[in-house]
């Protein structure tokens, strides 16, 4: 029954528990090495790449994903030399070999429309067998891009270990069914949604990698943003980081800090950034919005200038963009929405000593790479768990929130001979 | 200190016409440039109110239409009153009725503003039934009844209708334990004593179902009362969950008071707009008076929308100087029933409230499914 149709809509709790029976099934008998998986997924990009498929967001970056020049280093990194070809492999007196830990159940954010591919992309890597929740909303998505998985796996290499299952969020048995019949989950998500998920009865030797909810910041040096030669350069890159995914991923940048130098003035470069902006607005509009986002926008507007002395902001009438330009190094309540805070401040470590868990990237702009070194491990230090260039805050990779994707999800077996 | 005299002129003006009598462009013409001079008048009096206008995309001088001037969102006003008026002027302090956990709007009314407020709602309420004065029946405790310095936005409600009244009694009196309690024996005496009269009837409309019209019924009480007009306001948040439609509260509440249907008019008001309300008329539409504007905005773009379609309601009035509250963007939904279309004969736009906008959450790498699916529900746009 697996994957005939690419998602079920569950009404009855045997069913979840028939398919991760026979998932489990699959995976104890039938042995995948990643050198396998990895050329499967690279079909599988390349099939993603058709006209019906560009207008859902995210898949260009989910085509390049797939590619085995993204991947493999991922699996070489995380599960060793051996890692892509499988097998057993020495240590010391002793072999060592991975095995999967088993069903692994997914649990993606419904804003995030390759989310559910992504995190089963990564259990799959480990052999595992995937028993995958599809947000409502997200139901039509995660279909097509199944199909197209179907399409490159006849034989059902991988859609044989993929249970897509649909159900009504409220329907707290289904929910149950799933976390009792998995052996480890990926839960991503916003408080609530995790705290939901985490209180299911898992068996107590499941893995639980939970992802979310966190917030994402930027940082330029004053070397970096006053230099007008570069400047639009940068601006399109913020830009791009607060587009992707609406800035409502994790990884979105919510507030940039410009360290302040002698001559440079955050107004010129909030003008610059407005063009981004609105560069950035004609390539890419919204196509629609929640009442509340829309609401929640003009009242941050509105309470921005209605504040303290000084602050300035730059919009559109319309909610598509906006950018608040204060000072400060506190991190700003986000907006969501495309709304960034731009916020002068005297130094960026004073910015970083202020951060604590929530934060997870640190997108950074910073000319001299002495003071950068400097600036990540203040950032490591505080609770952030990527530090990367400003327009590659999105690049899904691993370690992702202090956590690799495929080892958590894989078992390191070591067999001593007799 | 007052607003200047050609501000006061032009709001007396206004508030003279008819409320729904007045040409509907002429009618945005003359609120138009009212309110201009209205928000110049306003940042001269608060810096950080005109450095709101003064990053507005639109030059507000330079606007052609109510819908490109600068407007707030109600929720500032949660933050700070954004008084126009020194502290010494303040002659009333309104705040809504935030439910528990949040935070209530405040605003400051000086004399003139008050007296403009309560002078717009009875203009607007005279249109509905009537201007001859009557027995005003108050669903309330008479805590509520009385005229503080501070005062929320059930008093507020109960005192714009306090000029109709010949006399007041109060249906409800305070328990020991601070729960509410049906003042029966005067109300079943009022009712007798008044029996074909008009009356005016004003309450939450919550309070009205679960203090009046459930006891009433479980005790097979009926008013005869035929004459009455049943105003109420509030919301359905608190009905909706026990699931009470519009037309099974009307036909309970007309059967208890033994008079038609008709007679029970809901009307959607909000403190920060006060002086304005917007009763239904009795084709279901709601109407703006010729003192006041309504622009319903697309979330998505957040410009005005055309005829059945819904949006973000945008509350207008040209009638408090004591603070910012011209151009207000409300938390709630509506759908444009149309443009001087509606039968009962009133001018101008008239619209249908369709629910409240639910509060935005912040999303990690991820939205709350369970959220969204509710938002969509409770907004009527989905």
């Amino acid at each position: 029954m697996i994957m005939t149709e690419p998602i079920q809509t569950v009404d009855s709790a045997q069913v979840i528990v028939r398919a991760a029976r026979q998932l489990r099934e699959i995976v104890r008998h039938e042995e995948t090495a990643p050198l396998a998986v990895l050329e499967k997924f690279e079909r599988w990009a390349a099939a993603l790449n058709c006209r019906a498929l560009q207008q859902v967001p995210g898949v260009t970056f989910l085509q390049l994903w797939l590619r085995r020049g993204t991947l493999e280093p991922i699996v070489l990194r995380e599960l060793g030399p051996n890692g892509l070809a499988g097998g057993w492999f020495e240590d010391g007196c002793a072999h060592l070999r991975t095995f999967p830990l088993g069903v692994i159940g997914h649990w993606p954010a419904s804003n995030i429309e390759i989310q559910p591919v992504l995190s089963l992309v990564c259990a799959l890597l480990g052999g595992n067998g995937c028993l995958l929740r599809v947000p409502s909303g997200l139901v039509e998505i995660t279909r097509r891009l199944l199909e197209k998985l179907q399409e490159v796996d006849p034989e059902g290499l991988l859609t044989r270990r993929i249970a897509a299952v649909s159900f009504d969020h409220a329907r707290t048995d289904l929910m149950e069914a799933m976390a009792q019949s998995v052996d480890g989950a990926m839960i991503w998500g916003g408080e609530e949604s995790v705290s939901q998920v985490r209180r299911l009865p898992f068996p107590h030797w499941a893995r639980l990698l939970v992802f979310g909810p966190r917030v994402s910041a930027a940082a330029m040096d004053a070397k970096t943003w006053g230099n007008r030669e570069d400047r639009s350069t940068w601006c399109r890159r913020i830009a791009r980081d607060v587009w992707q995914f609406d800035q409502q991923a994790c990884s979105s940048p919510q507030a940039l800090f410009l360290e302040r130098g002698a001559g440079c003035d955050p107004k010129a470069f909030v003008d610059d950034l407005k063009k981004a902006f609105e560069e950035e607005n004609q390539a890419h509009p919204r196509r629609q919005i929640e009442p509340s986002l829309s609401a929640a926008i003009s009242l941050t507007r509105a309470l921005w200038l209605l504040g303290e002395n000084g602050r300035a902001a730059v919009f559109p009438p319309s909610p598509d963009w906006t950018i608040l330009l204060g000072e400060g190094p506190h991190m700003p309540n986000p907006t969501q929405g495309r709304t960034l805070s731009v916020l002068a401040v005297d130094d960026l470590l004073d910015v970083i000593s202020k951060f604590d868990g929530t934060l997870q990237t640190l997108g950074l702009g910073i000319g001299d790479s002495k003071r950068e070194e400097v600036l990540a491990r203040a950032a490591g230090r505080n609770g952030v768990d990527r530090i990367v260039k400003l327009g590659r805050m999105h690049v899904f990779g691993s370690p992702w929130d202090g956590t690799e994707l495929i080892r958590p999800l894989v078992r390191l077996v070591r067999h001593v001979q007799s | 200190m007052s607003a200047p005299a050609e501000i006061e002129q032009g709001i007396e003006s206004v508030l003279a016409e008819s409320p729904y009598a007045v040409d509907s462009n002429l009618r945005r013409s003359a609120v138009l440039e009212l309110l201009k001079k209205e928000i110049a008048y306003a940042c001269g009096r608060n810096t950080r109110f005109r450095n709101y206008v003064e990053h507005w995309p639109i030059n507000f001088q330079e606007a052609r239409d109510i819908s490109d001037l600068p407007y707030l969102p109600v929720g500032v006003f949660k933050a700070d009153p954004l008084s126009l008026v020194p502290p010494e002027n303040i002659k009333r302090t309104l705040t809504s009725s935030a439910t528990t956990g949040q935070i209530p709007s405040r605003i400051v009314l000086d004399a003139p503003t008050a007296r403009r407020m309560a002078k717009g709602a009875l203009t607007i309420v005279r249109d509905f039934i009537g201007s001859a004065r009557r027995p005003y029946l108050v669903i309330d405790t008479p805590e509520n009844l009385a005229a503080q310095g501070q005062m929320g936005a059930r008093g507020a409600a109960i005192q714009a209708l306090r000029s109709f009244a010949t006399e007041i009694v109060c249906g409800l009196r305070s328990g020991e334990s601070g729960s509410h309690e049906l003042e029966l024996d005067k109300l079943v005496s009022s009712a007798a004593k008044w029996k074909d009269q008009e009356v005016l009837v004003y309450g939450f409309t919550s309070v009205i179902w679960t203090q009046l019209v459930l006891p009433l019924q479980r005790q097979g009480i009926t008013l005869a009362m035929p004459n009455i007009h049943v105003l109420h306001s509030g919301g359905w948040k608190r009905l909706q969950q026990q699931s009470v439609t519009r037309d099974v509260f009307n036909h309970n509440v007309s059967s208890v008071f033994g008079c038609s249907a008709h007679r029970i008019i809901d009307y959607y008001g909000m403190v920060e707009n006060i002086g304005v309300i917007y009763p239904d008329c009795e084709y279901g539409n709601k109407h703006v008076p010729a003192f006041a504007e309504v622009i319903i905005r697309d979330p998505l773009t957040l410009a005005p929308v055309k005829a059945g379609q819904r949006g973000l309601i945008q509350v207008c009035s040209v009638l408090p100087t004591s603070f910012p509250g011209f151009l207000l963007l409300t938390e709630d939904t509506a759908e444009v029933m149309g443009y001087d279309h509606c039968p009962c004969g009133r001018k101008g736009l008239s619209f249908r409230f369709a629910g409240r906008v639910p509060k935005a959450e912040v999303r990690g790498c991820g939205n709350l499914e369970s959220t969204r699916y509710k938002q969509e529900q409770r907004s009527g746009l989905a």
